[in-house]
């Protein structure tokens, strides 16, 4: 009879898989994982504490550099929880922008996550078709923010930049190509048999489990959490009619093909902004005042809550951040790696959260 | 030089992560729950649960006090399912019996508070150990 | 010099294995070093391959300000990749701290003061092309005639 025996399995800081730092300790039995424990710490900055006591305008730009990747979202959250404090109005116009830079950062996220998931199982030629699609989406960002990756386009009362109508048509003809591409990578990844063999069943979390460490974003859609987009209870999305995307199975292909299918809800979603958009002005002013206010929107990774008390010049006194990974990181460590079968699945597991450590720790 | 194990000391990095202000108000809460006081139920904390659990110790707590313990107030007063399976302070078995002692002493006829503050205690007790 | 010095640094200069460590930083930069990859920048054509394996690497990417987990650790990465070998800043944080490097920080920069830098490209975050140029420029100074020196 073969042996097994209890061995426990250290995995990272620096693994050939994972994109960031992140230690996971895995207890197992054999090859099957009884239990994990993750060491952070790798990536804690302290941007919270270098926040507090500083105005807004420094605050802006350091919101975004909490993460890399979702910095849209980031700075669209902190500028919404400001206004929401001060009670500034936004210009329809510029609030249609928004959702347009928005929307093209989260397609580019769920590029790089689906990427690195395939990555992560070896199926490199997908992985490289869409880390290529991606490059498509960044250009049209930087043509209508002026940057690739943290691009503040957002201040109190509207956006800086209008977007140009050259510009305009050279992003639809561009989402036409990449809604052609993403349609022939989903197929790839949909019917490809070996594809099916690592990914689907494995990791699986329920959705008692999803709701017990509040998964959001992806994550929890993918486990059949209902009313879990916040997008839904955003005005500006409820104005274009935004619908979410709920899948059952609850396993690595079902949070990957939630991250597709989200690809194309984003694409119908920047077609309806340019299709009606509003006439008028991009800004509309405003001072920033004393106040406190908790506010969500939904980050890529799923919900992001900002949580912030300024005093009456616009400083930030206090500043508490909560980010979609930590929820997600902490369901996956605890939930989705338990009872995986082989190592070799541990890291696709992993991946298959989107995790972003920088999020994480901030 | 070779050195095969690099485990560094956590317990600074822990205490970081729980005196950020959303953590620290959940540190409170949960004091004040269990009548406990912080500074020893943060080195409970440190020791018991991973790094990535800390972090996540605010939606747990609400996600706790909103779905654990449906409908039964001794349960709920001890945090039978807030405790194990939300924020794993206790292992389950503990926590059962910790729960059917408290449960019967009510039946053998002590008063409810008696019986919740022993129970309580008890708690405490296990969590500090 | 010898013939056989002339074709190791042909060799060398096309095969550059690349590791790259993330001490803290964004993100942004992390990425940034991804999009590499993408057939569009093709890192590949160049014989640059990013393994981030360090045992087998020649250039070491540092992204980040360094964070306190890493102020032990970075020096072991360092001490495991083999001769001859370089490490490239990628981004202001190795650099400076960038935003990072203000009162309350739990980071602890500059990178140089752990690892010897080579060469240190600047942006928050740099451009794909400009950390491809930059480890394209750097790699052939340090592998040229490693042997006779």
């Amino acid at each position: 009879m073969k042996k097994t025996v209890d061995v426990s399995i250290p995995l990272g800081p620096v693994h050939p898989c994972w994109k960031e730092p992140v230690r996971l300790k895995c207890e197992t039995a054999g090859e099957r994982v009884l239990r994990t424990e993750l060491e952070l710490g790798y990536m804690k900055k302290g941007i919270e504490r270098i926040m507090r006591g500083r105005p807004w305008q420094e605050v802006m730009f350091l919101a975004e550099r909490v993460c890399g990747i979702c910095s849209v979202v980031h700075n669209m959250v902190f500028i919404e929880t400001m206004e929401e404090i001060s009670d500034i109005a936004v210009p329809p116009r510029a609030a249609y922008l928004r959702v347009i830079a928005n929307e093209l950062d989260r397609i580019a996220s769920h590029l790089i996550a689906n990427f690195s998931y395939c990555y992560t199982i070896e199926h490199e030629t997908l992985a490289m078709y869409l880390l290529n699609t991606r490059e498509t989406l960044l250009d049209n960002l930087e043509r209508l923010t002026g940057s690739r990756i943290n691009t503040a386009y957002m201040i109190p009362g509207g956006v800086r930049f209008d977007i140009l109508p050259e510009d305009a048509a050279v992003m639809l003809a561009d989402l036409v190509k990449v809604e052609e591409e993403v349609r022939r990578h989903t197929q790839i990844f949909e019917t490809g048999p070996l594809i099916a063999l690592r990914s689907r069943g494995i990791g699986f979390m329920s959705r008692e489990e999803a709701i017990r460490s509040h998964t959001v974003g992806p994550t929890a859609r993918a486990s059949g959490v209902p009313d879990s987009d916040l997008r839904l209870r955003h005005p500006t999305y409820q104005a274009l009619g935004f619908e979410q995307i709920t899948r059952t199975e609850g396993d690595n292909f079902a949070r990957v093909m939630v991250r597709f299918q989200e690809i194309f809800q984003s694409i119908d979603l920047i077609r309806k902004c340019m299709d009606t958009l509003p006439e008028g002005p991009i800004r509309g002013g405003g001072l920033c005042k004393a106040g406190e206010a908790a506010y969500s929107g939904e980050a890529p990774r799923g919900e992001l809550t900002y949580y912030i008390k300024t005093d009456e010049y616009g400083r930030v006194v206090d500043i508490a951040i909560r980010t979609p990974s930590i929820m997600n990181i902490e369901a996956c460590a605890h939930t989705m790696i338990k009872d995986v079968t082989s190592i070799a699945d541990v890291t696709a597991t992993f991946i298959s959260s989107d995790p972003c450590v920088a999020c994480n720790e901030r | 030089m070779i050195r095969y194990l690099y485990e560094k000391d956590l317990r600074l990095m822990k205490y970081t992560i729980l005196t950020s202000t959303k953590h620290d108000e959940t540190v409170r809460a949960i004091g004040r729950h269990l009548d406990m006081t912080d500074a020893k139920l943060r080195r409970a904390m440190i020791r018991r649960l991973d790094m990535s659990l800390l972090e996540n110790l605010g939606s747990r707590w609400e996600m706790g006090l909103k779905h654990a313990d449906d409908g039964d107030p001794l349960a709920e007063e001890l945090g039978r399912e807030l405790f194990t399976r939300f924020i794993p302070l206790l292992d389950t078995e503990t926590m059962q019996s910790i729960y059917n002692e408290t449960r019967s002493m009510m039946k053998e006829g002590s008063s409810t508070d008696e019986a919740l503050a022993r129970g309580k205690a008890r708690v405490r007790e296990a969590i500090l150990s | 010099m010898s013939i056989l010095q002339d074709i190791k640094n042909a060799v060398r200069s096309r095969s550059i294995h690349v590791a790259y460590v993330d001490v803290g930083s964004c993100n942004g930069c992390d990425i940034e070093v991804l999009a590499c990859l993408a057939p569009r920048y093709d890192i590949e054509q160049y014989g640059i391959y990013v393994h981030n394996n360090p045992r087998e690497a020649d250039v070491l990417l540092v992204i980040g300000s360094v964070t306190p987990q890493w102020v032990d650790k970075l020096r072991d990465i360092w001490d495991k990749i083999p001769e001859p070998k370089v490490a490239v800043a990628i981004g202001n944080c190795p650099i400076s701290g960038c935003v990072y490097n203000r009162r309350g920080t739990l980071t602890e920069p500059p990178a140089s003061k752990y690892i010897p830098i080579a060469a240190e490209v600047p942006g928050c975050p740099p451009r794909p092309t400009e950390i491809l140029s930059a480890i394209l420029s750097v790699a052939p100074l340090i592998f040229k005639d490693y042997e006779e020196r």
